[in-house]
């Protein structure tokens, strides 16, 4: 009830924030970059059902899909270890996060990549293009453009699923947060602080994809 | 061995099917299709609906696969290996009913894309050679515009200009102006004689049968996924030969 909301705390605080969330967008920037690859390649694969990799990449997602990311993460940290791989919180995070994010972008770019008519590819193939200039050059322009707006659930949701990775001791903004939490008890001006970090990005984020969007909207616009 | 020597002998037709047989699961669509087209001959398929007009010429450049008989264009055998589909695709060009044009990309692009990726042509000679054919079908003011912004005449004159660019020596056409508007089937079919009247091999499924008269060399009746005339275009359409044939042309010169 009389909580002494303290604005300088937070003030105090910033520099650490800062460490956090300069480690929170290298992560998450990273991630759903490789995320966006993934995707590309799986739904590639899917979409010309290439044989037994369309089926790796189908279990793949349906691994991912269903089960926790949490345990995603600790099977990649702890689990890969008792392996002798040891990559560490950082590669671990990424490694976790990519996959996460390319098993979602896979389907989202396969569902923007089967939106494509089928007349293109005939097209495009009766020109002499081979399957793999038909992907680069009229499928994926034409469907990613469908794809965009679930693309971009899926990179804030990597963005936000970051802060899992406080549970493998990445130094990443949620991580910073708790552990001053822990010492000065400050826990209303430091989950606001980075609550409103958060939504800074992802605001930025959604900006960034929707001036992508425009463009590639710009020719299916009669005018 | 017949490919072989026709290549040697410098005397390939422009496309041999013959003895082609093809399925979609269990269901034959064609049945013992033989046709041979000559360098610079026009041939004219028509039929009715479901008669396998479409899945034939589909089949000469690879669109559908077959199971039985030979095709060949230009003396080069269709396999079922990539390389050999790959080969006979780039001389053969098509034309769509409903115009396929790559909606993201502009008129000028639309039509440098496979030169330039497949052929590897520079760009700016095939700028060059894309406006030359956008001015022969016409329309060379609207290169920079994208294909949502023209008519479906215009946008089925681009599609021929984009087919040309790749310099194939043989086009196939299907149903090309049964998706347009009255007034718009003019205007692609007189590109499509000008194309004749270069010379061009061309094999279209059309039910345009002025354009039959004026332009093929033979007219190619199908049905039930057969071949069951073939004639000269008058005596196609004076005194056809078969009583399916008579029964057709009965109910499209009605309209
Ligand atoms: N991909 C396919 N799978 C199964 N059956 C098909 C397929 N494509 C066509 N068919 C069938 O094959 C037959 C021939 O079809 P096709 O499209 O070649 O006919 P068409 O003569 O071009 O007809 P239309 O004048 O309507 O265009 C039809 O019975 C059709 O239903
Ligand atoms: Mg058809």
């Amino acid at each position: 009830m009389n909580y002494n909301f303290s604005f300088p705390y937070i003030w105090g605080a910033t520099p650490d924030l800062l460490d956090g969330l300069w480690m929170t967008l290298l992560i998450s920037l990273l991630s759903i970059a490789i995320s966006v690859v993934i995707g590309v390649v799986g739904a590639g694969l899917r979409v010309f059902q290439v044989p037994i990799l369309s089926q790796l990449v189908a279990a793949y997602v349906n691994f991912i899909r269903s089960t926790p990311l949490l345990v995603q993460i600790f099977f990649i940290f702890f689990g890969l270890a008792e392996f002798g791989i040891r990559l560490g919180g950082f590669w671990s995070g990424i490694l976790a996060l990519s996959l996460w994010g390319g098993a979602y972008n896979t389907e989202n770019v396969r569902g923007g990549l089967s939106a494509v008519d089928k007349g293109q590819r005939e097209a495009a193939y009766s020109l002499g293009l081979r399957p793999l200039h038909y992907l680069r050059h009229v499928a994926l322009p034409i469907g990613l453009r469908v794809s965009i707006p679930a693309m971009l659930n899926t990179a804030v949701s990597v963005l936000k699923n970051s802060s899992y990775l406080q549970a493998i001791g990445v130094a990443e903004l949620t991580f910073v947060a708790m552990n001053r939490v822990a010492t000065d008890f400050r826990t209303l001006e430091m989950f606001l602080a980075i609550g409103a970090m958060y939504l800074a990005i992802v605001l930025v984020l959604s900006a960034a994809v929707r001036r992508l969007e425009a463009v590639l909207q710009k020719p299916f616009r009669t005018a | 061995m017949s490919e072989t020597q026709s290549t040697q002998t410098g005397h390939a037709s422009a496309i041999r099917v013959e003895g082609l047989n093809k399925w979609f699961g269990s269901f034959q669509v064609l049945f013992d299709i033989n046709l041979t087209v000559e360098n610079g001959e026009r041939v004219v398929i028509c039929g009715p609906s479901g008669s396998g007009k479409s899945t034939l010429i589909r089949c000469i450049n690879a669109l559908e696969d077959h199971q039985q008989g030979v095709i060949e264009v230009e003396g080069k055998a269709l396999g079922h290996d990539s390389t050999s589909v790959y080969d006979v695709r780039t001389e053969v060009g098509m034309v769509f009913q409903h115009f396929n044009l790559f909606p993201h990309l502009t008129i000028l692009e639309n039509c440098i894309l496979a030169p330039t990726v497949v052929r590897k042509t520079p760009r700016k000679e095939a700028e060059a050679t894309a406006m030359h054919f956008l001015e022969k079908v016409k329309i060379p003011e609207q290169a920079n515009k994208y294909p949502i912004q023209l008519s479906g005449g215009q946008q089925q004159r681009v599609a021929i200009a984009r087919s040309l660019c790749m310099r194939p020596r043989v086009m196939l056409f299907d149903e090309p102006t049964s998706a347009l508007d009255p007034e718009m089937i003019k205007e692609v079919l007189d590109t499509m004689v000008a194309l004749a009247g270069e010379g061009m091999t061309m094999v279209c499924v059309t039910h345009e049968m002025g354009f039959a008269r004026k332009v093929a060399n033979r007219v190619v009746f199908m049905d039930a996924g057969a071949i069951v005339e073939v004639n000269s275009p008058d005596a196609f359409f004076t005194n056809p030969q078969n009583e399916r044939t008579q029964a057709f042309l009965n109910q499209v010169l009605q309209h």
